[in-house]
């Protein structure tokens, strides 16, 4: 069998790069790990998706239904519980070897949409130690066990990392009658989108305790209670100031790895800061045919950003030419950008960029230069590293297309 | 005083002046900030999601919504109610399962599939 | 023996007084520290050639946390009668009753977890030691370099992962490189194969990163990798396939001793009568061996913590190698207590550091620490400099179970006829194992046979055991016929480790019953892998409830109380 384009991954990202390549013209296989497809939105009951893309306040499930019935009207063959094994280089692009329910299967395409997304950081990640206990899950554990499962991970309970998924969980938690003692987070200010401060915590009275992390959990078969440390600006406990919180269930929401098992597997190169691949304006890896899209990419706030960089990939996957690339250096007080990469030849009238500041900062400036020429500039009132910042720049007009910069400045 | 807009995740940070009972906004990107000030002032609602139980094997709970927003002085009423709710039978994603809410003319919807194949 | 000279050192050392009386077996020791690794330091001065220390010595205002026995009280065992009854389900234990099964005899072990290999047997990194370090006319050496020996053929039997590669101890300077010239001789004479000395350039081959500072190693390509609990659940296993009983949530919590006899056995399943008792109890042998009253030896818990490095991580080398003895530490080598460890790549392929070896006052305390996170980084990380902490994905602790004396004890107890002890096993316990518990299977038999028992073979003894699939690893050809006749090893389940339904349901019909979440894990990997179940643990959850027909919130992580959930959603405060 041979498809013009592989999606490895029916999550947002994958859906809409299906989708998009298929609208194309090309034969597209999507292969999905689970029963069903919509990835982690299956489970993110909550509301606030598609926002930007539908302007409505969607749940998880039904931001991903949309996508799935539109999936339906195209001839995007879909593979469900079938799990990539293998990826090779052959003549004319891949060969893909999968697990499915029918057996063991190999099929050549021209492209691979990677649109694996992301994992979370564990305990370990974070050097939680004390007993292994049942009671301490992963943010994502946890919501699967309440809103897949429809079990209670616990009953009085300690949140870990003020990002959106651990106030989320905190707010879900509480309503389903689970008394949360206490979100902790060990940065300076609180990591997730300031609404969900608002309308997950302020709104249940759950109080954000800052500078404070978990260091240690106690219990022989299930948690009994967790040690509490202050921590310094280099986020390292302080000794002496711990304390003990009784409570049965510790919720981790200590950040998202993007996952890139098979982009390593295909020694595909990836960025450090991001720990997704480096990619170019329309998604594709320094590895020709390659794309990579959504969380997998690099972690993002917002789903409609994930269907926006699948759209990306989905397109420029079918309509391939060769390649001009050229860096793209950061300077200031940037935590990532991506794209890494400009294609010269990709496209450059459109180009959407996404970026995180490394630090809270106000009245800032970025400018997006080439060469010496300044092609896009915009004020920044105030930046915050939770809130990824999204442009779109022309550099069309630009005289010399290469050192290209993103800088942020003090206004 | 200053609130934060939690109608989209854009989340503007409003400030809000109450000036002879009139209530001034700024900050707010688009229209809808405004009105959420204003409620948030005299009547704070919010849209609520959550889940049923349901005895239809492969979905031991199924998620739903606030079809519109409820008085937030309610929002633990609503979770007593879908703790009273079972669902039976598979059913579309949208259903209605609670026609008014309160008397505030915001229905309960389901927000998940439940005729997708089940393996 | 007069001990007034070390009763005088330990005032002038410690400042404590101890007071120290002896019998024919053993020494025993009372009196009250401030330090509990003063305890134990004071233990082993009083080690004296054939006899054993009982170490009394308090810590002062510590108690001693009850010991952890499992929720549960019924009868099943109440009234029961067995020939072999086996105390403790680790390495020893299980070994012990397998072979037994070569025996038609009616075999019973107990274990108080909900799984075998819950103590030190599962949590160490399961190196088959070549025995290089280890002294002369121990049963450590004995059954160690016999035990290696058997391990190929053993895990073949019980289908179990054995990897023999070899172990390589670096040196950074000639002079050491001069003494290890000792340690080759004595190889020889103990009958340890192939040991030899590396050159710079040949250990530069084998292993480049350490081409900076090695000027040669040790080789001993006899070491070996397994795991060890998959080997414990494997003897397990094959123990049940062959007739014994193996049963679970059983503590021991008392025996009584009739006419120099064990003649009843209580539980918290009821009270059973044994011809023989074999007390393989791990850190708790001493009390056992103290309910029987035959109290002569002490076990000190001795904390060991081993760190998993992501095997993708750069610094990460490909062999397992270890820093020999620098000059400084030149004195301990050979001395028994530092064996090997390093960089230590495990049967399953992953990487682990450590580990190191902290003498702790709790049995049971396998908590992890940054501590010990910390000083087996330091320690180990000295042969790999291109390692980060950030390549550290995991660790845990195990709690080691020595003798002052530092040497396994294997006999018939002197005092009570019918009970054999096997205990102080530590490393290279997993290593010895299948070497001992040949030999005290023989013990048994015999004891039995004097006590007029009829001990005959069992012509039905299966000594395979049947290896569990793992799709992974089957060529394409054959993962495709296996999918095609079952389905469900074409669904993966945990994505990390690449395990499919199929082989976590395989894992659930376990001749030993369990069906805990890391009971799935321990046998086929799902939740070990990255992630660290992250993704996986809800779905085994879901998958466990539907296999073994309870609810989802009913399933455990591991022991009884250990429940994932605490209640259904819409039930909290019900």
């Amino acid at each position: 069998m041979r498809y013009d384009v592989a999606v490895i991954g029916g999550g947002p990202a994958g859906l809409a790069a299906a989708i998009r390549a298929s609208e194309q013209g090309a034969s597209v296989l999507l292969i999905e790990r689970e029963a069903k497809l919509g990835g982690i939105l299956k489970q993110c009951i909550h509301d606030g998706f598609g926002v930007v893309r539908f302007g409505e306040k969607l749940s998880g499930p039904e931001y991903a239904d949309r996508f799935v019935k539109k999936l339906r009207q195209t001839n995007v063959q879909v593979s469900l519980l079938s799990f990539v094994t293998r990826t090779e280089k052959c003549d004319d692009g891949y060969k893909l070897t999968y697990v499915c329910k029918e057996g063991l299967k190999q099929v050549e395409c021209g492209g691979i949409v990677l649109a694996t997304g992301c994992r979370e950081r564990t305990r370990n990640g974070i050097g939680i130690h004390g007993d292994r206990c049942a009671g301490v899950y992963t943010a994502g554990a946890a919501q699967n066990l309440v809103n897949i499962l429809g079990v209670m991970p616990g009953k009085k309970v300690v949140v870990l990392g003020s990002g959106d998924i651990g106030l989320i969980m905190a707010r879900r938690l509480t309503l389903e009658g689970a008394k949360v003692v206490g979100v902790y987070e060990a940065k300076p200010v609180a990591s997730g989108l300031t609404r969900n401060i608002h309308q997950c915590l302020n709104d249940f009275d759950i109080p954000l305790h800052l500078s404070s992390t978990v260091t240690r959990v106690f219990g022989t078969t299930r948690l009994e209670k967790v040690e509490i440390s202050k921590v310094d600006e280099r986020m390292r406990p302080i000794v002496g100031t711990e304390q003990i919180v009784e409570c049965d269930c510790l919720v981790l929401a200590v950040g998202l790895i993007p996952e890139n098992e098979l982009a390593r597997d295909l020694q595909v190169p990836l960025d450090p800061k991001t720990k997704g691949a480096i990619v170019d304006q329309n998604c594709q890896t320094l590895a020709e045919g390659i794309f990579a899209c959504g969380n997998a990419l690099h972690v993002n706030d917002l789903v409609d950003y994930v269907s926006e960089s699948g759209e990306t990939a989905g397109s420029a996957v079918v309509r391939r030419g060769k390649r001009k690339l050229r860096p793209v250096s950061t300077e200031g007080k940037l935590l990532y950008v991506v794209p890494q990469r400009i294609d010269v030849n990709g496209g450059i009238d459109k180009v959407v960029m996404y970026f995180r500041a490394s630090e809270e900062l106000t009245n800032q400036r970025l400018v997006v230069t080439a060469g010496d020429e300044t092609v896009f500039s915009k004020v920044y009132a105030k930046l915050l590293p939770p809130e990824m910042e999204r442009i779109v720049v022309n550099f069309d007009t630009a005289h010399t297309l290469d050192d290209f910069t993103v800088r942020l400045e003090d206004k | 005083m200053e609130m934060v807009c939690i109608v989209c995740p854009n989340g503007c940070r409003l400030t809000v002046t109450r000036q002879d009972g009139q209530i001034a906004v700024s900050g707010n990107k688009c229209k809808r900030g405004e009105s959420f000030a204003v409620g948030e002032l005299t009547h704070p609602t919010r849209s609520v999601t959550g889940s049923v139980r349901s005895t239809v094997k492969g979905y031991p709970v199924v998620s739903v919504k606030t079809d519109g927003e409820i008085p937030k002085d309610k929002i633990f009423d609503l979770m007593s109610l879908c703790r009273d709710l079972t669902i039976t039978q598979p059913l579309p994603i949208g259903t209605v399962l609670v026609d008014d809410l309160f008397g505030t003319g915001v229905r309960l919807v389901t927000t998940r599939d439940m005729e997708e194949a089940n393996e | 023996m007069d001990f007034d000279k070390t009763i005088k050192q330990v005032r002038k050392r410690y400042g404590v007084d101890v007071s120290v009386r002896e019998d024919e077996r053993s020494v025993f020791l009372s009196g009250e520290c401030d330090k509990w690794s003063d305890v134990v330091a004071i233990g082993k001065m009083f080690v004296t050639e054939g006899k054993h220390v009982v170490n009394d010595i308090a810590l002062k205002g510590y108690v001693a946390p009850a010991e952890r026995l499992p929720a549960l009280s019924d009868n099943a065992l109440d009234g029961t009668d067995w020939d072999v009854v086996v105390i403790g389900g680790g390495i020893s234990g299980c070994a012990v009753a397998r072979e037994l099964t070569k025996y038609k005899l009616r075999i019973l072990l107990v274990e108080k977890h909900s799984d075998v290999a819950r103590g030190a047997s599962g949590a160490n990194n399961g190196m088959v030691h070549a025995g290089i370090d280890l002294k002369h006319r121990c049963l450590k050496l004995k059954y160690g370099v016999a035990g290696n020996a058997l391990y190929g053929d053993v895990c073949k039997e019980l289908g179990v992962d054995f990897r023999r590669s070899g172990q390589y101890v670096i040196f950074d300077s000639r002079l050491i490189r001069f003494f290890a010239k000792g340690t080759v001789k004595r190889a020889v004479k103990h009958g340890i194969p192939g040991v030899r000395i590396l050159g710079k350039k040949e250990i530069a081959q084998v292993e480049p990163r350490v081409k900076d500072f090695a000027v040669g190693a040790l080789y001993a390509p006899s070491t070996g990798y397994v795991s060890p609990y998959q080997l414990t659940i494997a003897y397990a296993e094959n123990a049940v396939q062959n007739g014994a009983k193996i049963c679970l949530n059983t503590a021991v919590t008392g025996m009584d001793v009739e006419k120099g006899k064990v003649a009843r056995i209580c539980t918290n399943r009821g009270t059973f009568t044994a011809r023989c008792v074999v007390n393989c109890a791990g850190v708790f042998a001493d009390k056992i061996a103290e309910m029987a009253g035959d109290r002569y030896f002490s076990i000190h818990p001795r904390r060991g913590t081993d760190l998993m490095l992501d095997p993708k991580a750069e610094g990460v080398p490909s062999q397992t190698i270890s820093m020999g003895p620098t000059l400084k530490s030149l004195s301990k080598f050979g001395s028994g207590s530092t064996k090997g460890g390093g960089v230590i790549r495990t049967a399953d392929g992953n990487y682990l550091l450590g580990p190191d070896a902290v003498e702790i006052p709790d049995r049971e305390d396998t908590s992890t620490d940054r501590q010990s996170f910390d000083s087996v980084f330091a320690k180990h990380s000295g042969v790999c400099p291109t390692l980060r902490r950030s390549d550290v994905i995991a660790y845990f602790s195990g709690v080691r179970a020595p003798t002052y004396e530092e040497d396994f004890i294997i006999e018939r107890s002197a005092k009570v006829a019918n009970l054999v002890h096997v205990a102080g096993i530590q490393s290279p316990g997993i290593t010895a194992a299948p070497a001992f518990s040949k030999d005290v299977a023989e013990i048994v038999k015999d004891y039995l046979l004097s006590a007029g028992t009829q001990v005959a073979a069992n012509e039905r003894f299966d000594p395979v055991r049947p290896r569990p699939v793992k799709a992974k690893s089957l060529s394409d050809a054959d993962r495709d016929e296996l999918i095609k006749s079952d389905p469900d090893f074409g669904k993966i389940v945990c994505r990390c480790e690449e395990v499919s339904l199929g082989e976590i349901k395989r894992a659930l019909r376990n001749p030993l019953g369990v069906t805990t979440v890391d009971g799935v894990k321990r046998r086929v990997r799902a939740g070990m892998g990255r992630c660290q179940g992250g993704f996986c643990m809800p779905l085994i959850v879901d998958i466990i409830a539907n296999e073994t027909g309870v609810q989802a919130e009913d399933v455990t992580k591991d022991d009884i109380g250990s429940n994932v959930a605490v209640c259904k959603i819409k039930e909290v405060g019900q």
